[in-house]
């Protein structure tokens, strides 16, 4: 079922992580403003934290900020460790506002080497950009590719998706990157847009 | 191997993204001076499929399929973990049945023992040991053999449900795992005398892509390549998970952090594996429930939809819509083959996931390799990159 056809029967909850019931979770959750976020992981790191375990984002496009990235931090020993001493090591998760109309965050990859790719990864999906990263391009996609499409409004199938520009390399015929469809193509659109009545 | 450039002493190489050694689509760019790696980068991406878009247009049940396809040598971790996630946002987790927890973490440990197999047979050949390559796969072929008895397919079963299971094992299924486990302790003990004390492969495997403890948490490396650099952290001891806190298993751990401390630790898993499979099957012999008593998350059974109007109205219900998730967010975690394997969901309420993003252990591990590659030989590297054990299934998603 394309997705533009079946809307998904949504609750309308537009900051979820902010309705749930904590104790679901084994993580200390936190939510950082971005301008605290380095100092926060700069104390967290003094604080016996030793590695970065996940870095990801959600976008919520009806809320201000618009993006959250979420952080999973974990307390492991620094040194060899049994399965006693190592324990339940506490996992910590740092929640942080990014808005759209800004959309920069630190980036850590001075702290955690690791930091790289998934950072690569959210610049090139979201179009968040890593201040401070040495090689921030794109990771998952064509390095020509248009859009971030793991936000929202990155349409996944049907008239709206024909209608984004493409990249170049998909194009068979010589109609430059980014022009609209046209000749049978458009015509086709224009018949199924008809049909589902999405203009 | 392409030669890219050449300059002085210095020659820039392109492995990869087409070659066998790299377990799939990685490209690694290096830079040798002789036969020496003096700076090698990775370009990754090549099987970006768009997963995690994928399953925010699918219902909470079907996107699982889509979720078994992240690591294709190991896809019940991968469901178990996202159903796991998904319970706990439904808040059934305690009402999981016994059984369904208990075939669970059968299947979930014969397919790490398939993974390793995989691993383990792909590892000797890039070594140039290839017979060892069909005694493994023999192992592997048994386990697909039963997970296509009960889910239905070799490789992608879709077996496990959020609320416990898609139908209980089948008849003669039991008959099968006794044979395997009956069969198991000779196979292993003939890999581990083709490998274990064989002196090219020691040459070959000792002291070659040492990760030291410090890098090992700087780069985020959890599973097999954490365990052979000395800290024991296994997830399922230390947020167990599925009733693993029942069973008795160790977490085999070395210090030596080299590519033999990691080959000898996933050799003693499979051990491992096979012990806590035993435990499961002597606990398997009484029948009992396979999925929670909800209709509005688990359709009751098929034939019940001609004799009842409700059972009809719930499947109806359960195919054309799914069933809603509380919203919230949450991060479950498993322990896969390759490490920490964990899925941060968040829920709006509807009945398809908001967001789905994993935590690829492959991804985390294999970035190491810019590091590790360094001042070894170019041979040397595909040694590395076999113990590193990556599937870009789930390095690209």
């Amino acid at each position: 079922m394309p997705s533009s056809q079946v809307p998904s029967i949504a609750g309308a909850a537009i900051d979820p992580p902010a309705l749930r019931d904590p104790a679901l979770d084994d993580a200390l959750i936190e939510r950082v403003d971005r301008a605290a976020l380095r100092d926060r992981v700069v104390a967290l790191r003094a604080s016996g934290v030793t590695m970065l375990l996940d870095l990801g984002a959600v976008d919520y496009p009806e809320r201000t900020p618009r993006f959250d990235a979420v952080y999973h931090f974990l307390t492991l020993p620094k040194k060899k460790a049994t399965v006693t001493e190592v324990g339940t090591p506490k996992r910590i998760r740092l929640l942080v506002g990014v808005p759209v109309n800004d959309p920069v965050l630190p980036s850590l990859t001075d702290l955690w080497k690791n930091a790289d790719w998934p950072e690569r990864e959210i610049f090139d999906l979201f179009g968040i950009v890593f201040s401070g990263h040495p090689n921030l391009k794109r990771i998952q996609m064509p390095h020509d590719w248009e859009g971030a499409p793991l936000r929202k409004d990155y349409p996944l199938r049907g008239p709206a998706r024909e209608k984004t520009p493409r990249p170049a390399f998909a194009l068979k015929s010589n109609v430059p990157a980014g022009a609209p469809p046209s000749g049978k193509v458009a015509q086709a659109l224009e018949r199924q847009s008809r049909r589902t009545g999405d203009s | 191997m392409d030669v890219v450039h050449r300059e002085g002493n210095t020659m820039t190489l392109s492995i990869g993204p087409q070659h066998p050694s790299t377990h799939g689509v990685l490209q690694v760019i290096v830079e040798v001076s002789g036969e020496t790696v003096e700076r090698a980068d990775m370009e990754i991406g090549y099987l970006h499929t768009g997963i995690e878009k994928s399953a925010e247009n699918l219902f909470w049940t079907q996107a699982s399929t889509v979720i078994e396809r992240m690591d294709y040598l190991s896809p019940l971790s991968n469901a178990l973990c996202y159903v796991l996630a998904v319970e706990k946002l439904l808040g059934v987790t305690e009402k999981i049945p016994e059984r369904a927890r208990q075939i669970r973490v059968l299947l979930c440990e014969a397919a790490r023992i398939a993974s390793h197999c995989v691993w383990l047979g792909t590892h000797a050949i890039d070594i140039g040991a290839i017979s060892c390559f069909w005694y493994a796969f023999d192992i592997r072929e048994n386990i697909l053999d039963l997970t296509e008895q009960a889910g239905g397919a070799r490789m992608h079963p879709n077996y496990l449900r959020v609320g416990g299971l898609n139908g209980d094992l089948p008849q003669g299924f039991l008959g099968k795992l006794d044979e395997l486990i009956a069969k198991f302790p000779e196979r292993m003990r003939e890999l581990r005398t083709l490998l274990q004390n064989n002196p090219i492969w020691r040459d070959r495997t000792i002291d070659v892509g040492v990760l030291s403890l410090d890098d090992a948490l700087a780069w985020g490396a959890t599973g097999p390549v954490l365990r052979a650099c000395g800290i024991a952290y296994d997830v399922r001891k230390a947020f167990p998970y599925s009733g693993y806190e029942g069973y008795e298993f160790d977490v085999p751990v070395r210090t030596e952090g080299d590519a033999y401390a990691r080959f000898l630790v996933r050799l003693d898993e499979m051990d491992e594996a096979m012990r806590i499979i035993r435990q499961v099957r002597a606990r398997l012999d009484s029948p009992g429930p396979i999925a929670v008593d909800d209709p509005k998350i688990i359709a009751p059974p098929k034939e019940t939809i001609v004799l009842s109007m409700e059972a009809l109205i719930h499947h109806f219900k359960m195919v054309s819509e799914g069933f809603r998730v509380p919203p919230g967010d949450v991060y479950q975690a498993v322990e896969g083959p390759r490490g920490e394997l964990g899925y941060y969901i968040v829920s709006d309420g509807g009945n398809r996931p908001y967001r789905v993003r994993p935590r690829p252990p492959s991804l985390y591990n294999l970035q190491c390799l810019k590091q590790v590659a360094v001042g070894g030989l170019i041979a040397d590297m595909v040694v590395t990159i076999g113990s590193l054990d990556p599937v870009f299934g789930e390095v690209d998603r």
